[in-house]
């Protein structure tokens, strides 16, 4: 049995890359997976920015006060519930709306979702930068806002990038549920459908074949990553 | 130039400040000294606001920096004469501490700024000068600590000695009129201690207002017009330095100065 998913691997494999039908299904696969992923990576990294700076922002006024609330209220119940349910409600509930773009209701599910993990690696950032710099540019007469953005947010984004890298990393992966909602056609779905009886009646040739698109997309983040930390660092070092 | 009256300060349950008033004259160089955790950067520090004292008040010149006492003013009987009062005294605390220069014993230059990008940040946000303007100043003010050509590097790569030099030149750059140094020379190595106490020497000839903590007791003498012993939160002694090293009063500034000097 084995030897037989083996012999088959290869001929499978020739099968797709020569395949230009098959091909096009798996760069179509490719789009649907990065479009989702980075459109989430956006919304992800500006929610989470946003609830950052709410958590950290030293509250005072009542409105400062609701939104405190309302940032730890989401980041809890979002790192709280699975991401499978998370989507479902996303589509069929609160986007129970017929016709209604998919790649939109996905984008916003991942990126609502990796917002709450990007908000926590970024407050921890915020909150690494030794207080002495807040404290300066306070003293020299600047107000929270310019001080936070200025001189403590360049230096957290420097701590953070690699929390941030990992989250990316984790929403790549994560986007492989997408199909259970239906209507995108993303990698590991076009991988299933390759595997049908009606193409080529298995799925390991199929599924490894995605597997390395995954590993190719992570890897090639991960570089890029790495690039700007070196960046970043400049200012430790010069 | 700076007023501190009847300030009180606490840290949840821990009382740091007993109701210190202080008047600091243009001009005055005032030292204060106090054994460890006795309330010495806490009472600087209320002096610009980065603490906010609970009761009592904090003049620069003839405005108010911190909320109206009410027991300090028995004539402003309602709630709504003192916020008139506020109204008509108060200072927007940034435009306050852009006056006051704060030297802080870690330092604190901004590690993303060159040593340009520090000394022009504050004065070019706050519009207090045109950026050519920052620029030649700081260059100005580069050349007289003699480290103009460090202009360009990151803070990480200087010497202590270096950085709170530079951290000295980044408050003057903002021309205030009165420089806060909370122990400028405690996170130095001893060969770089020499270095900031000769620049803080050349700056008290040039007039300007300097309220010092330091441990420094030979600097203290050299320098002051005043020194003050503060001790449990309250001000035990203060004199002119003739006096209060060869005089002191008060039996805990007697121990203390038997242990340091
Ligand atoms: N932000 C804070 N929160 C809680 N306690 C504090 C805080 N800042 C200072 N304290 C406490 O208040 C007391 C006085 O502190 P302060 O820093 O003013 O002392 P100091 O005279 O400057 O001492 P040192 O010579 O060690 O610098 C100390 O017991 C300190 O632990
Ligand atoms: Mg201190």
């Amino acid at each position: 049995m084995l030897y037989n998913l083996n012999a088959g691997l290869w001929q499978n494999c020739v099968k797709i890359f020569t395949s230009k039908e098959y091909m096009n299904m798996l760069f179509e696969g490719l789009g649907c997976t990065l479009l989702i992923s980075f459109g989430a990576a956006i919304v992800g990294v500006l929610l989470g920015t946003l609830v950052a700076i709410v958590k950290i922002i030293p509250s005072k006024g009542p409105l400062m006060k609701v939104l405190n609330v309302i940032c730890d209220v989401y980041t809890t119940v979002i790192r709280g519930t699975p991401m499978a349910l998370q989507l479902f409600i996303m589509a069929f509930v609160i986007f129970a709306i017929r016709g209604f773009p998919m790649e939109i209701v996905a984008i916003l599910a991942f990126g609502i979702n990796s917002g709450a993990y990007v908000s926590e690696s970024i407050r921890a950032g915020i909150l690494s930068v030794d207080i002495g710099q807040t404290e300066a540019g306070r003293a020299l007469g600047l107000p929270y806002s310019k001080t936070i953005f200025k001189i403590v947010i360049p230096q957290a984004i420097k701590n953070v990038i690699p929390a941030i890298g990992n989250e990316l990393i984790a929403l790549i992966k994560e986007t492989s549920i997408v199909s259970m909602v239906g209507g995108l056609y993303d990698l590991t779905l076009v991988a299933k459908i390759l595997g049908g009886g009606d193409k080529l009646a298995s799925f390991l040739a199929p599924m490894t074949v995605v597997a390395l698109f995954y590993l190719a997309i992570v890897y090639l983040l991960t570089f890029v990553i790495k690039l700007i930390e070196r960046r970043l660092r400049a200012s430790d070092k010069r | 130039m700076i007023s501190v009256r009847n300030v009180y300060k606490k840290f949840g349950d821990l009382s740091v400040l007993n109701g210190v008033s202080l008047d600091i004259l243009a001009g005055e160089k005032v030292v204060i000294i106090g054994p460890s955790g006795s309330g010495k950067s806490t009472l600087l520090r209320c002096m610009n606001l980065l603490e906010v004292p609970e009761k009592g008040e904090v003049w620069l010149d003839d405005q108010i920096l911190t909320e109206v006492d009410p027991d300090l003013h028995p004539e402003l009987q309602t709630k709504a004469d003192r916020k008139a009062f506020k109204k008509q005294y108060g200072i927007d605390i940034n435009h306050g501490r852009a006056k006051m220069g704060m030297v802080f014993q870690h330092f604190n230059l901004f590690n993303n700024l060159t040593v340009m990008g520090n000394m022009i940040l504050a004065p070019v946000e706050l519009k207090l000068k045109t950026k050519e303007q920052a620029i030649k100043d700081a260059e100005t003010l580069l050349s007289r600590i003699g480290l103009l050509d460090k202009k360009d590097v990151y803070p990480a790569t200087l010497s202590g000695g270096q950085k709170q030099r530079i951290a000295i030149a980044r408050a003057l750059n903002m021309d205030p009129k009165a420089l806060l140094f909370d122990e400028p020379t405690s996170a130095l190595d001893p060969e770089m201690v020499g270095e900031v106490l000769e620049l803080m020497k050349d700056l008290a000839n040039d007039g300007i207002t300097m309220v010092i903590v330091t441990h420094e007791m030979g600097f203290a003498k050299e320098i002051a017009n005043r020194v003050i012993f503060i001790d449990e939160g309250v001000i035990k002694e203060e004199s002119a330095p003739a006096e209060f090293f060869t005089n002191p009063k008060d039996a805990r500034l007697k121990e203390f100065l038997n242990k340091v000097l």
